[in-house]
């Protein structure tokens, strides 16, 4: 495949989805990535599907919350396409959505879960303010310290370790190629298109395409830097852990207003506890960040995760933490995901920086169109690249 | 693959009890060679119904955890990190519990 219709740079989530997508539609599609397909954030996240509005929209003042809750805007879409997935891929996801709790502390935490409350009305998500004593009726594992939480019917998670091996699965099924191990080296400008040279276990050769779709989450502004744009995405370091098995008490996702807490049962019953718990990204010696290598876990941010966990699901502190992890994760400067055509390079495109797990395959089916010329752009208005524009004016 | 016999020798043994049956050991054997040594290779059945047991056998796939049972207690353990000691009580079936 010397001359597909669109090459995609990143095998996560969203780039095997979007290739499955156009892949059906009758594109030739080479998906490539410079690891494994999910080997990124895409596998490394803990599976949360969360259609609440995230707590860290919340903790850097009403404006900066204003502007990133306008991303729940997809989540009624959202939720639509993962109770649809299993059976749109035939694939067993552990697809679960049973619910989710957003829980509230104090009376600081109960003011701003109203708030929260009053933002997703305005999107007509449709979130339930519930006191402690309702939500422990729903949630009988939780702590009497929990005093007020949110409750979305919608919410839940899935086996992310399942879900981007089933898309690239379906894409390779449909025709499309995928070659691991594989990096973009150059991306030029061609008539009509892009002139792209990938490397392969130190074989060079070149791909000619009419579309680039780089959906490369922390990677991101390294590939944008072969096509000489500004992406502007920035990585961070995230820590996960997991329990060991225990028998399925906790079907919902359960997470936090005032504290860092993201956790949810897996069908084997493992719960899985993140939240967003910061791990140490390595320095390359020069002055970048080595995304080359896991993020280091700080065992402080450990200790306070799990802290929190045990103090709003008691039953966890009698669980044996089986192990933890870290991973890479992309964020933007106005925390909203960057997804379309970059305008000052027609036919590059690109998706990363945010809620990549649930929301990647709205992103996906959203993308596929847009890339496949029968877009619907108002779903993708609010995240294009246009608004980096400035950032490229002397770029392209 | 044959389980090699030849010119090993297991030196001062003593017992342990694995699921209410009494497994002879040697002295610096980890729980899980006692548990290979007795046969005992399944350890659970995974969500697809398939035997699981020890994988690695250095501590990091986790798949060979025991319940070391005492009077006063019950702990979590990998079988391939934890030395046998002498009248050992070990439990394959309540990891789940």
């Amino acid at each position: 495949m010397d001359r597909p219709d669109v090459l995609v740079v990143g095998a996560g989530l969203t780039g095997c989805a979007t290739g499955w997508h156009l892949a059906r539609q009758g594109a030739s599609v080479l998906i490539v990535d410079q690891g494994d397909v999910s080997a990124g954030a895409s596998g490394q996240n803990a599976g949360s599907l969360h259609f609440q509005i995230e707590r860290r929209f919340l903790e850097h003042g009403e404006a900066l919350a204003d502007q990133a809750s306008r991303v729940v805007a997809l989540n009624r879409l959202a939720i639509a396409e993962w109770r649809g997935l299993e059976e749109m891929l035939g694939a067993h996801l552990e697809v679960t959505l049973a619910g989710g709790l957003m829980v509230a502390e104090t009376a600081d935490e109960l003011a701003l879960l109203e708030r929260k409350c009053r933002r997703e009305a305005h999107y007509e998500i449709a979130t339930e303010l519930i006191d402690g004593d309702r939500a422990r009726a729903i949630a009988p594992y939780l702590s009497d310290r929990v005093l007020a939480a949110s409750w979305l019917a919608d919410e839940g998670h899935a086996n992310p370790r399942l879900v981007t091996p089933a898309f690239a699965s379906a894409a390779q099924a449909f025709g499309a190629e995928i070659r691991v191990h594989t990096r973009v080296v150059a991306i030029d400008d061609i008539d009509g298109g892009f002139c792209v040279t990938l490397a392969t276990a130190g074989r060079v050769r070149t791909v000619t395409v009419r579309q680039v779709l780089v959906a490369a989450g922390a990677w991101t502004a390294a590939v944008g830097a072969l096509a000489n744009l500004h992406l502007p995405v920035l990585p961070a370091g995230l820590t996960m852990s997991a329990t060991q098995r225990a028998h399925v008490f906790m079907p919902h996702l359960i997470q936090h207003v005032g504290r860092r807490l993201s956790m949810k049962q897996t069908e084997s019953g493992n719960v899985l506890i993140g939240g967003g718990w910061a791990s140490r990204l390595y320095q390359d010696g020069k002055g970048a960040f080595d995304l080359s290598r896991p993020p280091a876990l700080r065992p402080e941010n450990l200790r306070e995760n799990l802290r929190a966990a045990a103090d709003v699901v008691p039953a966890l502190a009698e669980l044996a933490l089986l192990r933890c992890w870290t991973g890479t994760v992309a964020l933007t400067p106005d925390q909203l995901p960057i997804v379309g055509e970059v305008p000052r390079k027609p036919g590059f495109y690109v998706c990363a920086g945010g809620s990549g797990f649930t929301l990647g395959p709205v992103f996906a089916r959203a993308l596929a169109a847009a890339l496949g010329g029968t877009a619907n752009d108002e779903h993708l208005a609010l995240f294009s690249p246009a608004r980096f524009e400035h950032l490229n004016s002397f770029m392209g | 693959m044959a389980r090699i016999d030849d010119g090993v020798h297991r030196n001062g043994g003593f017992e342990i009890n694995v699921d209410g049956t009494v497994v002879s050991v040697a002295a610096g054997e980890t729980v899980a060679t006692a548990l290979l040594a007795a046969g005992r290779v399944s350890l659970r059945r995974d969500g697809r119904d398939g035997p699981r047991g020890l994988y690695c056998n250095m501590g990091t796939c986790c798949e060979c955890m025991v319940v070391l049972v005492s009077d006063d207690a019950r702990r979590l353990v990998r079988a391939c990190l934890t030395d046998t000691t002498p009248g050992m009580i070990v439990s394959t079936t309540t990891q789940d519990d």
